[in-house]
């Protein structure tokens, strides 16, 4: 009797330890599943059904027996070769994409990935993942706060000037009044314009208006001489609405991933259309933007876009020699590309502009045996590190021939 | 009657004009001399209004490379390097884009695995790949979490894929991956090997 119950006891505690280290082991498996969806699945699966490349993996094992998913693992090719009709039909929904095959695989680590699928549908759902929706297209108008400045000073002048009048004007009544000459039937307008006229037959006023007038003119007449020829501020709109904010700031794209020429050639060159579809293939497929871009390329047409920097022909400039000789960054010409939704000449890429940088920036002869001798040769009789002036940076045929 | 008030707005209202002469994004402003600006030859991303080159499509300038044709410039001299990097590409050529095991039997890496050279294909890497195949090859760089399915460099099925794989994936893409020789010279993607290699060990 004594015994007996021992013995059923024994087997119950032999059965909960089974029950208990089956549990663990599957826990187990499943986290090292886990790390081994992670570096070879979720590139492709989902573990939700969501169709991310391949089709997603909740349920896999209520659709297909975990041997057919071991076989398949194994080897895809040799499973849709075998004439398998589901390994068919899938491979055929899939577009023909074959599946990498994970032979080395052993089938307790197939059954660990597919219990942490399980096991990952089991635990309540997270919070998606918000792919946050993109920044609107919404260009901020590019206003020049030099421009409100003088907006606001003339403003400012103009009421300076009307509450002068109204003084002086204050001032005349007041007097007369303390004359006790009081004229009736006058309005305070009329006053007003009596004094204005009297003022303007003042000649210093005169000469202070007509001063003022010359100077303001004056300086329109320079400003405006000054700009002749520079697009500085140039932001024209392009065919397509294409962030640089969005690409090269939020997503960090190198700005050579596009423009492949900015370290080999003169041009930085503007990206042809299949530059874009690397990411477009998938990415905001249904944009309406996106689908100039689709259009252009049915078509076999190039996408017209409007040129930003223009120099003008009469000086010569080379990409390559600024950026991968001399080592500038992009930004140091282009300003900060990075933040600009439209994209806009920031720097004056005038003559003086050039030059100015010539005469300050040491030449980058660091690990370039070109330099090796002109640096010895300046080192001799100066002090100073080698500028670009001190090698011609400053030669009218450098850049005008 | 031409009084200060007459005076006074004459200058207001001139001023303002003058002030209002604001900067339409759209206009380059006035210039002196165009024809002096403006290239006679044809320059490579240039298009003028109204004089746009009669003989290419569309008036473009530039031209597409005559198909098959390889561009030498960079492989003329007697370096042995240049000459390995021209048979290399002329050897890459002639493998279709969806035969990567003639690449994987076939192609070699001319450059040699030296620190400079790892450091070169770094740079390269941080340029092209990077923001896919995020920075240690895990395939999480930002543009990724868009794209989808970019793969892990050392996940078991990828940690072993030698240099003619990565060069044929580099130039032809694969699965998800789109053709990326365009973009990247040849001599590029082979320092990018290099680095790939590094982010394999990972």
């Amino acid at each position: 009797m004594f015994c007996k119950k021992l013995t059923l006891v024994k087997f119950l505690f032999s059965f909960l330890f089974l029950l208990a280290s089956t549990t663990a082991m599957l826990a187990q498996d499943a986290a090292e599943g886990e790390t081994l969806f992670k570096n070879n699945c979720a590139a492709c699966h989902n573990t939700s059904d969501e169709t991310l490349v391949g089709p997603g993996l909740k349920g896999v094992t209520g659709r297909r027996p975990i041997e057919w998913i071991v076989k398949w693992v194994h080897n895809p090719q040799a499973v849709i070769a075998s004439g398998d009709k589901y390994a068919n039909d899938l491979y055929n929904k899939f577009n023909k994409a074959a599946m990498t095959p994970y032979p080395n695989f052993s089938e307790a680590q197939i059954k660990g990935i597919v219990a942490y699928i399980d096991a990952a549908n089991a635990a309540p759902a997270a919070p998606a993942a918000g792919a946050a929706p993109a920044a609107g297209a919404a260009a901020p108008t590019a206003q020049s706060s030099g421009g409100m400045m003088e907006v606001l000073l003339v403003g400012l002048l103009i009421i300076m000037v009307i509450v002068l009048i109204a003084l002086l004007s204050i001032v005349n009544s007041l007097s007369k009044l303390a004359k006790a000459e009081q004229e009736e039937g006058k309005s305070f307008f009329d006053t007003i314009s009596e004094n204005a006229k009297s003022l303007a037959a003042n000649s210093a006023v005169k000469t202070g208006i007509i001063v003022l007038v010359f100077l303001l003119g004056g300086k329109a007449t320079i400003d405006a001489a000054y700009g002749v020829g520079i697009h500085q501020g140039y932001a024209p709109e392009q065919p397509i609405k294409f962030s640089h904010k969005l690409h090269a700031g939020d997503n960090q794209i190198n700005c050579n991933y596009c423009h492949t020429g900015v370290y080999e050639g003169k041009g930085a060159n503007v990206p042809s259309a299949n530059i874009c579809m690397n990411c477009h293939n998938a990415i905001k497929r249904e944009s309406p933007e996106i689908q100039k871009i689709y259009k252009a390329l049915e078509k076999d047409e190039p996408i017209q876009w409007v040129r930003v920097h223009n120099l003008p022909d009469l000086a010569y400039f080379n990409h390559s020699q600024h950026t991968n000789v001399g080592g500038l960054e992009c930004k140091n010409c282009h300003g900060e590309i990075e933040k600009m939704e439209v994209v806009e000449q920031r720097s004056s890429l005038t003559m003086g502009w050039c030059i100015d940088c010539h005469r300050q920036t040491d030449v980058n002869a660091k690990g370039n045996a070109y330099y090796d001798k002109l640096v010895e040769v300046h080192n001799k009789d100066s002090k100073t590190p080698l500028k670009v002036q001190n090698i011609g940076g400053l030669e009218c045929s450098k850049c005008h021939y | 009657m031409f009084n200060s008030i007459h005076k006074f707005t004459l200058l207001a209202g001139l001023t303002a004009g003058l002030l209002s002469c604001g900067s339409d994004p759209n206009d380059t402003g006035t210039e002196f001399a165009p024809n002096m600006y403006n290239s006679v030859g044809y320059e490579p991303m240039t298009q003028l209004q109204g004089d746009t080159n009669k003989i290419n499509p569309y008036g473009m300038n530039m031209r597409l490379p005559v198909e098959g044709t390889v561009s030498r410039k960079k492989y003329t001299g007697a370096d042995s390097l240049k000459k390995a990097f021209l048979a290399q590409e002329l050897l890459a050529k002639t493998i279709p884009s969806d035969s990567i095991s003639y690449s994987e039997a076939l192609l070699k890496n001319p450059l040699a695995a030296t620190p400079e050279n790892i450091e070169a294909g770094k740079l390269q890497y941080e340029r092209f790949c990077q923001h896919c195949h995020g920075e240690a090859g895990k395939g999480d760089g930002l543009v990724a979490k868009a794209y989808k399915g970019v793969p892990v460099y050392s996940s078991d099925a990828l940690k072993d894929v030698n240099d003619g794989h990565i060069y044929h994936v580099i130039t032809h893409g694969k699965g998800r991956m789109w053709p990326h020789g365009s973009q990247i010279s040849s001599e590029n993607r082979w320092k990018i090997v290099l680095y790939v290699h590094e982010l394999q060990k990972q």
